[in-house]
């Protein structure tokens, strides 16, 4: 049995998918509550999702080189406690940043040695680890309960540079710096030739076991920036173990084009794959909708999203 | 003689290429029918229309005037065609018997699988051929050889009057073909009709009476093989002489750039040792799994041998390579490897052909070099090798067969390699491109480089080549000059037991 599509269809198949979903939650919005396009509003709902913004370039990396990382929930939590419940003693609070940094690049080494070199599964590898952190976090969090997070970064976060807010600027460069690293320079090559082919990648001399570890690296320290942003962005910390995030990342990689190995998308993709969910918010409590409807909602958009992956990969 | 079967203006492609074009072909009972041609001919596509695998797109089959039609695997099945593929088809973890009756298990009351009956008629396809193997053995402890003759007792155990072999001798030593050929005699006296394929020229001349010559999806000819000799049976197939196939050889040689030394695949294989100069182009040779592949990729890295010593220029390395960096650590020292299965191992079929031209540039940079686009580099290769395509952007599975081809060794040409080592440099590869492939490899060694080629091919061998090294049971067991050295004398060696064929010819 083989599955055909027409050409037309095929080529749409091509263009990322955030982009038809974006299109189409902006022009319901925009028909129906058109009080609510305008910047100030819009800022506020983009803001929410610049920290899965951040999240997703680290996410779109592994992907492009075939695997995947959901350790994001764990540097999350572990960044999010280590900020607010001062286990780290007095310390100048900007001294978190490279902290949380550390605990990425420490992450990541653990991650990319488990999938790059033992050839561990990545979905088990990163859930375990995930796992451990949690565990980690709620042995010290026994002890010392999380508390408030520090002003100055609640005081950052609520910042506007220009008509963006400061998160949603820094979500932005972030973009087009990743954007810039994958197109000129050769890491970006090594990236693309493994996604389509890992062996005649090996085969061509490209290092494959390196780049794969770098890319879990590089995702890890991402996921830690992210956890930054999104720390700054809660007034009090929490140990809840949340997969939404690392979840959500996947989901918003795969509508903007990138599935396994396959970069279509490039970084924009994702990117308003990233946007589509602030709109489907904004969408969903603009029309009332109470939060288990913006739950099954937000599953509907993950499915989607792994229809569209499961038709462009029975396409290749 | 009365015909079985009649194949009428048969074409089929696959997208742009033509892999059939308007041939007929008649089989007659009790009759071997040869079906000859380089690889990529058309032969299998041919007989995989005759057995119903692919579907002819002009063209039609019939028997006594009466249009069958064969649009399945089943229907040519119960029609009377029996098919033995030279892909080893069986399924490993199965044993004989569930392979030989996979699919049509006979089965007992309530639906359960009637073992004994399988086992016992498989036990009696097996003595046909004059094997005594236990059909309840896994195929997986199965030899090479053994396996083949399964495929075979498989192929040949239904009621059918009309077999295809495709290459069935392709991994058999001499006594198995000739175990193998008073089957296929006992078939013609029973009137049976065979197609028969394969490059082994004596065993045509030997059972088979009819020749049909394929090339580039065209029927060439229909002879009486009695009418025939085997120079103008490869004059017929090649479809030129051979001299205007293959480039001047030169005898310039000059140092060693590559030298293996002491070398043992496994701990009871014999040592061997090569060598290969500036200007020459060095082969391995023999028949399929004696261990000439694993000795390549030993150099790389990609199989650990059991010991030994690469000096490439004046580096020298002991084995095993590392498998993780092996290629780049060689890439670094110009020695280049092309893989043989170009769409698996070789090329990025969706990307395009400037990046697959230019990885190999980029892979000896580090990750944080801004990524050139090596415009002229790209220009200049797909000029240089005619590579034919509308745009250097164009994706390599637009591509023809030889124009990947040509775009896997522009890789290597482009970077700053001096050194190739190449498993089947034209496999799958239409007579033009070859030509084209081979000058480009001749103008290598002309410009100081040195290749060390595996080919199962042997008019490649003995025409492209400068010296051929027969590969038996894991060892070199003869080197000739590839000048003098004839189809009959490399098969020769390489059905040798190789105690009593070890030095030159």
């Amino acid at each position: 049995m083989k599955l055909t599509l027409n050409p037309m269809f095929s080529s749409l198949l091509r263009v990322p998918p955030a982009y038809f979903v974006f299109a189409a939650l902006f022009v319901t919005l925009w028909v129906t509550k058109p009080q609510l396009m305008n910047v100030n509003v819009m800022g506020v709902f983009v803001r929410q999702v610049a920290p899965l913004g951040i999240l997703v370039l680290g996410q779109l990396l592994v992907m492009r080189v075939r695997s995947i990382d959901l350790s994001g929930a764990g540097v999350l939590l572990i960044v999010n406690y280590m900020m607010s419940s001062g286990i780290m003693g007095d310390i100048h609070v900007l001294f978190y940043i490279p902290l949380a940094l550390l605990l990425g690049l420490i992450v990541g080494l653990v991650n990319g040695y488990l999938i790059g070199r033992r050839r561990v599964s990545a979905v088990i590898a990163t859930l375990a680890v995930t796992t451990i952190l949690a565990g980690i976090v709620q042995f010290f969090a026994s002890g010392k309960p999380p508390g408030a997070m520090p002003d100055f970064y609640n005081d950052i976060y609520n910042t506007k540079i220009w008509i963006f807010p400061s998160p949603v600027a820094f979500w932005i460069v972030l973009t087009v710096l990743m954007s810039v690293f994958l197109s000129r320079f050769v890491f970006g090559r090594y990236v693309a030739s493994i996604g389509e082919n890992p062996t005649a990648a090996h085969f061509s001399g490209v290092p494959v076991e390196r780049t794969v570890i770098i890319a879990h690296v590089m995702a890890s320290v991402i996921a830690s920036i992210a956890a930054l942003v999104q720390s700054s962005s809660i007034a009090v910390g929490s140990i809840r173990v949340g997969l939404e995030m690392p979840i959500d990342a996947v989901a918003a990689t795969i509508l903007g084009g990138v599935v396994f190995g396959r970069g279509e998308g490039g970084v924009w993709g994702p990117f308003f794959g990233v946007l589509c969910f602030a709109l489907l918010f904004v969408v969903m409590t603009s029309f009332g909708v109470p939060e288990p409807g913006k739950l099954i909602a937000r599953g509907l958009i993950i499915l989607l999203a792994a229809i569209l992956y499961g038709m462009r990969a029975a396409k290749s | 003689m009365n015909s079985l079967i009649k194949l009428t203006n048969i074409s089929k492609s696959f997208g742009n290429n033509q892999a059939v074009d308007d041939v007929t072909l008649e089989l007659n009972s009790g009759s071997v029918h040869a079906l000859m041609g380089e690889n990529g001919a058309g032969k299998s596509t041919l007989m995989k229309i005759l057995a119903g695998v692919h579907q002819p797109d002009v063209g039609s089959i019939s028997r006594a005037g009466e249009v069958v039609s064969l649009t399945s695997p089943k229907l040519a099945l119960d029609f009377g065609i029996s098919t033995v593929f030279q892909e080893l088809s069986l399924l490993p973890n199965l044993t004989i018997a569930e392979n030989m009756f996979l699919g049509r298990e006979p089965k007992r009351s309530f639906g359960m699988i009637d073992t004994k009956l399988m086992e016992s008629q498989t036990k009696a396809a097996l003595a046909e051929l004059g094997l005594t193997l236990n059909p309840s053995t896994l195929v997986s402890e199965l030899t090479i050889a053994e396996r083949q003759f399964v495929e075979i007792a498989h192929g040949i155990k239904a009621d059918a009057n009309i077999f295809i072999l495709d290459e069935p001798t392709a991994a058999l030593n001499a006594a198995d073909v000739g175990m193998l050929n008073k089957h296929i005699r006992r078939m013609k006296d029973e009137g049976k009709a065979i197609v028969y394929i394969s490059h082994r020229m004596d065993e045509i001349f030997d059972i088979c009476d009819t020749v049909t010559v394929m090339k580039d999806g065209q029927h060439v000819a229909t002879k009486s093989l009695s009418d025939m000799t085997p120079d103008s049976l490869i004059a017929m197939m090649v479809g030129r002489e051979l001299e205007d196939l293959f480039p001047e050889r030169s005898d310039a040689q000059g140092a060693c750039l590559l030298e293996v030394k002491h070398f043992k695949l496994t701990s009871v294989s014999q040592p061997l040792s090569l060598k290969v100069h500036k200007g020459e182009i060095v082969a391995l040779a023999g028949l399929e799994g004696q261990g000439q592949r694993e000795i390549v990729r030993s150099l790389i890295g990609q199989h650990i041998p059991f010991g030994g010593t690469v000096r490439v220029k004046d580096h020298e390395i002991s084995l095993p390579v590392a498998a993780n960096n092996g290629i780049r650590q060689m890439s670094a020292l110009g020695l280049g490897f092309v893989p043989e299965d170009r769409k698996d191992e070789g090329l990025f079929l969706n990307l395009p052909i400037a990046d697959n031209i230019t990885i190999g540039l980029h892979s000896t940079e580090g990750g944080l070099a801004p990524a050139r686009k090596y415009r002229e580099v790209i220009a200049d290769t797909i000029k240089s090798m005619a590579i034919k395509t509308s745009s250097a952007n164009a994706s390599v599975a637009s591509l023809s067969g030889g124009n990947q081809q040509k775009v896997l060794l522009g890789r290597y040409f482009a970077s700053d390699v001096d050194l190739l080592v190449i498993e089947e440099p034209t496999r799958g590869v239409d007579i033009g491109a070859k030509a084209e492939i081979y000058k480009l490899l001749r103008q290598f060694t002309e410009n100081g480089g040195g290749v060390l080629v595996l080919s199962r091919e042997t008019i490649e061998l003995i025409g492209l080549c400068d010296r051929i090294l027969v590969i038996h049971d894991q060892t070199i067991v003869s080197e000739m000059v590839a000048a003098d050295a004839t189809e009959h004398n490399i098969l020769d060696a390489a059905l040798s037991s190789g105690s009593d064929a070890t030095g030159s010819v």
